[in-house]
């Protein structure tokens, strides 16, 4: 039996005539990282704050550990949040931010103290629990935020794209700190972000929101490598997106027509019915050049540009109709722009969505 | 809604409670008692209670019927309070001329017993409908009077707003001196303080420090220590005086105080703050490299002046002087303190209506006359500077 | 050139108009002139002793301090709470509350003195301590508002949230987080409703009877009657109580900003 931890059953969350979250159906098991990732305004954060208790649902359920806490106020939810900019509070120094989550559940003095020492520690602080926030680092005050949302020992934390203020070095830092905790602490995370590497990197199961909608709920390698959703292809790392219909059946591949022409050969899938307008998507790395046309899946194209970018080489393509890009290896050949060359990729490397 | 937001919803009602119910108290209330204040009137409705019900019915034209007649007569009789009387005999004969001997007659006949039940038996006059409608009109509870009077008008006889004779009062002469030295005092405000703003905005370091806290200073100072110490420069034996006679540019003391010049110098002082600091603040909003831009572009520094700056500047000089003047109308301690008779704003005659003769419904009509005014002059402001806080005392 | 000379001379004499009056009222206080004028004899206190044993100064200084304590209290507390609650979007009620809190600041004092007269005659709170205090308290609500209002608005609101989500309650979080956070406001609006209280005069005349008569009223009083540089004494009192009030504040803000 699967532990569910938290569920939000039909849960809807309208501005005014805004519907912000949609009749939205999610389970969070116990201990998992989940990845609200959406860009701005899709209703990730929405969410988040409707856990936390800082906005209502206007319809809809959530339920924690099998309770309905939809009446429960905030400071009774026990859940540990991580706010953007922290939040740290400006007039109390670091062990006393850390402190307050333990002094406001009446924990005794000599107590607090050990657990403010344990948690500083876990991140590192100890040092500087007398300053105050003001006086430390982005990163110090990001791990201060972490302490204080851990301490009081929640059996979930709420993110809400802590790492944002960062800069690129230390960000990725602390992915791989609190990816580290999450492991070592057996929470549940849930953790919003518009930064999809970001989720890719530290999620065990990664929702991608749109509009206020679930375009898709796995894990980050079904969601690069599989998206559902013309969307999360996008989304999602680089694509090259093809249109076409199916235009039959053979030896369990299907084959496709493309709209600029040309006939794909793809890993067959059961609902693809003949006739049935598809796209098919296929990762710039998928793509390989060469001077001779392959036997299959070979598109002809002009190199337009050739990127160096220090760990790889970016190719942008003009096919017939379409722009392409391949992710080559930054030793391979340099193509001169105007050369006319065949861009061509495996069967099993091209994934097809309905549009 | 649901429970929890109508909790904090509620939590947020019973925390503006208590303001709410002390301003309604003591801030709306007392400006809605004016407001009644300056329309009732009910004081021969308090002499005359028996008339009041025996005129009820009355069609104004026909002979007065013999139950009017015998409670005017009651009425009379009971009214022990010879000052309302006074007051109601002067009212009466205000609308219908003769009342004043007609009632000197008729009080001094129902003070015998034998007295009735017919006025018309104590003088033929009491015949006439044209005695009684002034009653019946005196009766009426609400009045316009007041407010009439508190811009010099009144109705005549036939009931037409009408001008009360030249003479008879002021108060229109002194609501426009009121304006005037409002205008005056706005007008040299701007004078002063638009260079000053220009100058601040324009200036860095210690030298914008001092201007700012020249202007700043003042506004934080007392009212009254700001008017006493004009008192000091001014008055006859005063610096300024002093000053000049000791220069020998004059060879006997000027007349600065207890003068219109005095009122001018030392509202404009008070006041001059609340024009700067609004033109400051627009000022610090526009580009510093505006001016530069335009002379590079070949203007003159003058007309770049006039084409850019000013025109963004202007909402600016125009919300100070608003405010300004706003402020200034309502002026009552600095003219008090440093005008002569001829100085005094419309504040001084509420006090006296209010304070020395406690006629409290012509304070209350004039006391709305300014605040109308006052609060047109705060909308307009409000609109213009799209806030609603006001950046400084009264 | 010409031009950089006019507006100095410009400059210099603006600060001269704007500030000389404050300065020459000063010395005076330290006259042993029985007139309020230049020049000053011989240095001496004897204003000062007048000020603090004559009972109608000493009076008024204990009325002022009495009354200016009792406005502070309670525009304060007041204050402080509507301006909490206003944070909420109540609909059709917040935005014209917010209107007429602010109002007494514009209603010139003469009229809201009218007004309150007619009213305190009803009540019977002509000539009482609580009827000043009630008064002042009115025109020193709107910078109360503006100052807390402006400290609140200041205020990142996610510190509530934190807080709500560490466990804290609306009670605790308003005492840990939001009063703290509020604190240089709320002192401002202290320090602004004293000032006002200790200034008011208009309101006195219409007010207050001879037993609620205070420094302000009193100076008004001589300044019309008896010109005596007693008034030049409570005026450096006037200043110095304003440079006191001014630093204080200054020096809660900085405490405040150090600890930020």
């Amino acid at each position: 039996m699967v532990d569910y931890h938290i569920r939000l059953d039909g849960v809807t969350k309208t501005f005014g005539a805004l519907r912000v979250v949609d009749n939205l159906r999610l389970d969070i098991v116990r201990g998992e990282f989940l990845s609200l990732l959406g860009p701005s305004g899709s209703g990730k954060t929405t969410i988040l704050m409707m856990l936390a208790g800082f906005q209502d649902a206007t319809e809809g359920t959530i339920y924690v550990d099998g309770h309905m806490i939809n009446d429960i106020p905030s400071h009774r939810r026990n859940m540990g949040v991580v706010f953007q900019s922290y939040a740290l509070f400006p007039h109390m120094t670091v062990a006393q931010n850390v402190a307050f989550p333990l002094k406001m559940r009446g924990v005794g003095r000599a107590e607090i103290d050990a657990r403010v020492n344990r948690a500083l520690d876990m991140v590192q602080l100890a040092a500087l629990s007398e300053r105050r926030p003001a006086q430390l680092s982005g990163g110090q005050q990001q791990r201060v935020a972490l302490a204080r949302a851990l301490v009081f020992e929640p059996g979930v934390v709420l993110m809400d794209e802590p790492l944002g203020a960062l800069d690129k070095q230390l960000r990725e830092q602390m992915q791989l700190d609190i990816r580290e905790l999450h492991g070592r602490l057996g929470l549940t995370i849930v953790f919003v972000t518009h930064d999809q590497s970001e989720a890719l990197t530290m999620s065990d199961r990664i929702a991608v929101f749109n509009k206020g909608l679930i375009e898709q709920i796995d894990t980050p390698r079904m969601i690069y490598d599989h998206p559902a959703t013309r969307f999360v292809a996008e989304f999602i790392g680089e694509t090259n997106l093809m249109e076409g219909e199916i235009a039959g059946r053979e030896g369990g591949e299907a084959l496709i027509r493309l709209d600029s022409g040309g006939m794909l050969r793809v890993r067959d899938r059961a609902e693809f019915d003949a006739g049935r307008r598809v796209l098919a998507t296929v990762r710039p790395e998928k793509v390989e050049l060469s001077e001779a046309p392959a036997a299959i899946n070979s598109i002809p194209v002009a190199v337009t540009d050739s990127i160096y970018q220090g760990d790889h080489l970016r190719v942008q393509l003009q096919g017939p109709g379409q722009r392409l890009v391949a992710r080559r290896d930054r030793r391979a050949a340099e193509w001169t722009p105007g050369a006319k060359i065949n861009a061509t990729f495996a069967p099993e490397d091209c994934w097809v969505i309905v549009p | 809604m649901t429970a929890r937001l109508w909790n904090r919803k509620t939590r947020a009602a019973l925390l503006i409670l208590p303001l709410a119910l002390f301003i309604g108290i003591f801030f709306v209330w007392p400006l809605g008692i004016m407001v009644k204040q300056s329309v009732l009137d009910d004081a021969v409705l308090h002499l005359l209670p028996r008339t009041t019900e025996a005129i009820a019915g009355w069609d104004r034209t026909a002979p007065p019927t013999e139950a009017m007649q015998a409670a005017l007569i009651a009425d009379l009789r009971a009214a022990d309070d010879e000052k309302a009387v006074g007051d109601m005999v002067r009212r009466l004969n205000s609308a219908q001329s003769g009342y004043r001997t007609l009632m000197t007659k008729t009080l001094s006949a129902v003070a015998k017993p034998e007295t009735g039940p017919l006025l018309t038996d104590v003088d033929k006059r009491w015949a006439q409908p044209a005695f009684w409608i002034a009653i019946a009109d005196a009766l009426e509870p609400m009045t316009d009077r007041y407010l009439l009077a508190a811009v010099d008008l009144e109705r005549n006889k036939a009931g037409e707003i009408a001008g009360l004779p030249d003479g008879a009062s002021a108060n229109r002469t002194i609501f426009i001196r009121t304006f005037w030295i409002a205008a005056v005092v706005t007008f040299f405000c701007v004078l002063i303080g638009y260079p000053y703003a220009l100058l601040t905005a324009a200036s860095t370091g210690i030298t914008r420090t001092i201007l700012l806290t020249a202007v700043l200073l003042p506004l934080w100072t007392s009212l009254l220590v700001r008017t006493a110490a004009w008192f000091i420069l001014l008055q006859e034996q005063g610096l300024i005086n002093g000053f000049l006679l000791s220069m020998g540019a004059i060879s006997s003391p000027l007349p600065l105080i207890f003068n219109r010049t005095g009122v001018v110098i030392a509202m404009t002082h008070v006041l001059l703050p609340l024009m700067v600091l609004p033109i400051y603040s627009v000022l610090l909003t526009i580009p510093t490299n505006l001016m530069p831009a335009a002379t590079s572009l070949g203007a003159h520094p003058l007309r770049a002046f006039l084409h850019v700056l000013l025109p963004l500047s202007l909402r600016g000089v125009i919300s100070g002087a608003l405010l300004v003047f706003m402020t200034a109308v309502g002026y009552y301690i600095t003219p008090a303190l440093v005008g002569g008779a001829g100085d005094q704003m419309i504040s001084s005659v509420i006090a006296f209506y209010s304070t020395q003769t406690a006629n409290w419904s012509m304070a209350s009509a004039l006391g709305i006359v300014l605040l109308v005014i006052t609060l047109i002059l705060y909308v307009v402001y409000v609109q213009l500077s799209g806030r609603t806080s006001v950046n400084g005392r009264m | 050139m010409a031009g950089k000379l006019i507006s100095a001379v410009f400059g210099v004499l603006a600060v001269c108009f704007l500030l000389l009056p404050l300065v020459v009222i000063l010395p005076l206080a330290f006259t042993s002139s029985q007139f309020l004028i230049y020049p000053i004899p011989s240095f001496s206190l004897r204003w000062f002793e007048e000020l603090f044993t004559t009972p109608v100064w000493r009076d008024s200084i204990v009325n002022s301090l009495i009354i200016g304590a009792g406005t502070t209290i309670l525009a304060t507390v007041l204050g402080v709470l509507a301006a909490l609650g206003l944070r909420e979007k109540l609909n059709f009620i917040s935005a014209p509350l917010n209107t007429v809190f602010l109002l007494p600041m514009v209603v010139p004092a003469v009229v809201l003195g009218v007004g309150m007269q007619i009213l305190y005659a009803k009540l019977g709170l002509s000539s009482s301590y609580a009827g000043i205090i009630i008064a002042h308290t009115v025109i020193a609500i709107p910078l109360v508002i503006v100052s807390v209002a402006n400290s609140l608005q200041g205020m990142d609101t996610r510190l509530e949230l934190a807080a709500a989500s560490l466990g804290a309650g609306p009670a605790a979080t308003l005492r840990h987080v939001t009063l703290p956070l509020a604190f240089p406001g709320i002192m401002t609006g202290a320090v602004l409703a004293f000032a006002v209280s200790l200034d008011e005069v208009v309101l006195n005349i219409f007010l207050a009877g001879p037993g609620q008569r205070t420094l302000a009223r009193q100076m008004f009083a001589t300044l019309r009657d008896s010109i005596s540089p007693a008034i030049a004494a409570a005026a450096f009192l006037f200043i110095a109580g304003t440079v006191l009030l001014t630093l204080l504040v200054l020096l809660a803000r900085r405490r405040f900003s150090g600890a930020r």
